[in-house]
């Protein structure tokens, strides 16, 4: 395979071919996003399937005239509080749970009561008991994004080499000592890999938060658009958060990939 | 689990199973006394056997019953068609260049969307009924179920295809003798992984749009200032998620004796 590339290397410059490259990887993309632009108008009416480069349009001038900003900025905010409230929860919970073991015996049934529960149905709980703000979004981030970080840091302070704890108590590491010296560090990738998993989720749960119960942010500005009948402006607002979640999952990648540069 | 094993439960097991429920138990008795005592607002938090009380009249009169058989169907039919539909076009990615071509790039935009996202536009273009909700529960999981099928179909081990065509395999019957059963634990891991996801979004769904199901059921109890409604549901979908989720790994261990 590899000697076809640097044959066509020599007649094309490698420039033009990397282009050539990124078209065709994406060609698919602007063939459905051509057949949406030949559909809306012809085949649905406009208002129902708006054309994408209008919503396109539109998304842009939604963060650029800041209309939007006000709202992302809450989202944002509610997600990051509710993430990093699982987080300090969900780590101490889950490295103390997998050491200790009356600490397991407690919490380890609340554990498995919530695992199944599919987590939005938790929205409900939230708004009856902080009613409809930033609140329930946040305990609903929260509670959603709990588990996963909580299990990852079970697993992953449960399986730390048993070898690297006795070469440490050996060598005189105090119990008390033993977590932050040993026990987190040698946990700490898979706990990362709990973050990210819960990351997609933080955004699900937000929206469907900001839905069901919100006065401001990005779900909540979905929902009014689309009662408005502004549907443009509704799947703008949807390209928006998409490209937030998306920048979020990636970006959280990015920082696994430069912080775990041991394993 | 036969009779003698029940017979021999040591006091060992015994020691373990209460240890493992106690605080349950404490927190069952914690909150029935705090809430008989008065010290929270009924509202709030009312005393578990109201609740019971609540859900066991709920489920009597049938409304239980129907709401969670009006949102299974919903999350089973949606999760069926993206069964239908992302296994097959995940294990063609993994297999065909053209498919893996087309669906990539679709594929890396389309599963960062926050699928709950879409419910006001699905309510625009199939409306508040039961196909707009089994719509959107088949796009939203059709992403993982594909994504695990193509990367489990990628990952199948060469050696076996190339030993199967040594054996005189036909090409065309590769996949679906040594590709399929090679990527079945993958592929399964995609549907579990889609199951939470498929009532996630039903509840969601039913939560905004109404339309009766457990997520409509509910939301109500909150809007009706009638919270053992909410509580009672909540301990319901519970109870599903237990036995789906006990049953699923049931399946899975009894299909997949050969991984």
């Amino acid at each position: 395979m590899s000697y076809l590339h640097s044959e066509k290397a020599g007649i094309v410059s490698t420039g033009v071919r990397h282009v050539g490259d990124v078209v065709v990887r994406w060609l698919p993309l602007l063939i459905v996003t051509g057949l949406w632009e030949l559909a809306s108008g012809w085949v649905v009416v406009e208002t129902v399937l708006p054309p994408p480069l209008d919503v396109l349009i539109i998304a842009v001038d939604l963060v650029v005239s800041g209309q939007i900003v006000g709202d992302l900025l809450v989202s944002l905010w509610r997600i990051i509080w509710g993430l990093s409230l699982a987080i300090g929860v969900g780590v101490v919970l889950g490295v103390t749970m997998a050491r200790v073991d009356p600490i397991e015996d407690f919490f380890g049934v609340f554990m498995s009561l919530i695992y199944p529960l599919p987590k939005t149905a938790l929205v409900p709980l939230a708004v009856l008991w902080l009613g409809s703000g930033s609140g329930t979004a946040i305990l609903v981030v929260f509670l959603a994004c709990l588990l996963p970080i909580v299990l990852n840091s079970y697993n992953a302070a449960e399986s730390v080499d048993q070898n690297l704890v006795w070469s440490a108590k050996m060598m005189g590491t105090s119990d008390r000592d033993m977590f932050r010296r040993v026990v987190v560090p040698a946990a700490i990738p898979e706990i990362i890999t709990g973050i990210r998993q819960a990351v997609p989720i933080a955004f699900v749960a937000l929206v469907s938060a900001e839905l069901i119960a919100a006065n401001r942010g990005i779900g909540y500005r979905i929902l009014s658009y689309g009662q408005l009948g502004i549907y443009e402006s509704m799947l703008a607002v949807i390209v928006v958060i998409s490209l937030a979640a998306y920048v979020g999952v990636r970006g959280f990648e990015r920082i696994e990939r430069r912080v775990l540069v041991w394993t | 689990m036969d009779v003698t094993n029940i017979a021999r439960i040591s006091r060992h097991d015994v020691v373990e199973g209460a240890k493992s429920i106690y605080s349950l138990i404490l927190l069952i008795a914690l909150w029935e006394l705090i809430t008989q005592a008065g010290l929270i607002h009924y509202y709030f938090l009312p005393p578990l056997s109201d609740v019971l009380i609540e859900g066991y009249e709920l489920t009597v009169s049938g409304e239980m019953i129907q709401a969670s058989l009006l949102t299974l169907k919903r999350a089973f039919l949606g999760l069926l068609i993206a069964t239908v539909l992302g296994v097959p076009i995940g294990i063609l990615i993994a297999r065909n260049r053209f498919v893996g071509w087309f669906f990539d790039p679709i594929i890396t935009i389309g599963y960062p969307v926050p699928i709950i996202s879409l419910i006001p536009v699905f309510m625009l273009w199939f409306g508040i009924g039961d196909v707009s909700k089994i719509i959107l529960v088949g796009v939203g999981t059709f992403w993982p179920i594909a994504i695990n099928a193509r990367n489990s179909a990628r990952a199948v081990n060469q050696n076996l295809i190339w030993s199967a065509r040594m054996m005189g395999t036909p090409k065309r019957n590769l996949v679906w003798k040594v590709v399929v059963p090679d990527a079945a634990p993958g592929v399964l891991t995609g549907i579990q992984i889609a199951l939470p996801l498929s009532l996630i979004i039903t509840f969601v769904f039913e939560m905004v749009a109404g339309g009766g199901g457990l997520g409509h059921l509910e939301i109500q109890g909150v809007r009706s200032f009638t919270s053992t409604q909410t509580y009672a549901t909540l301990i319901a979908i519970m109870l599903i998620g237990f036995v789906l989720d006990g049953t699923l790994r049931k399946i899975r261990r009894r299909l997949l004796r050969w991984a």
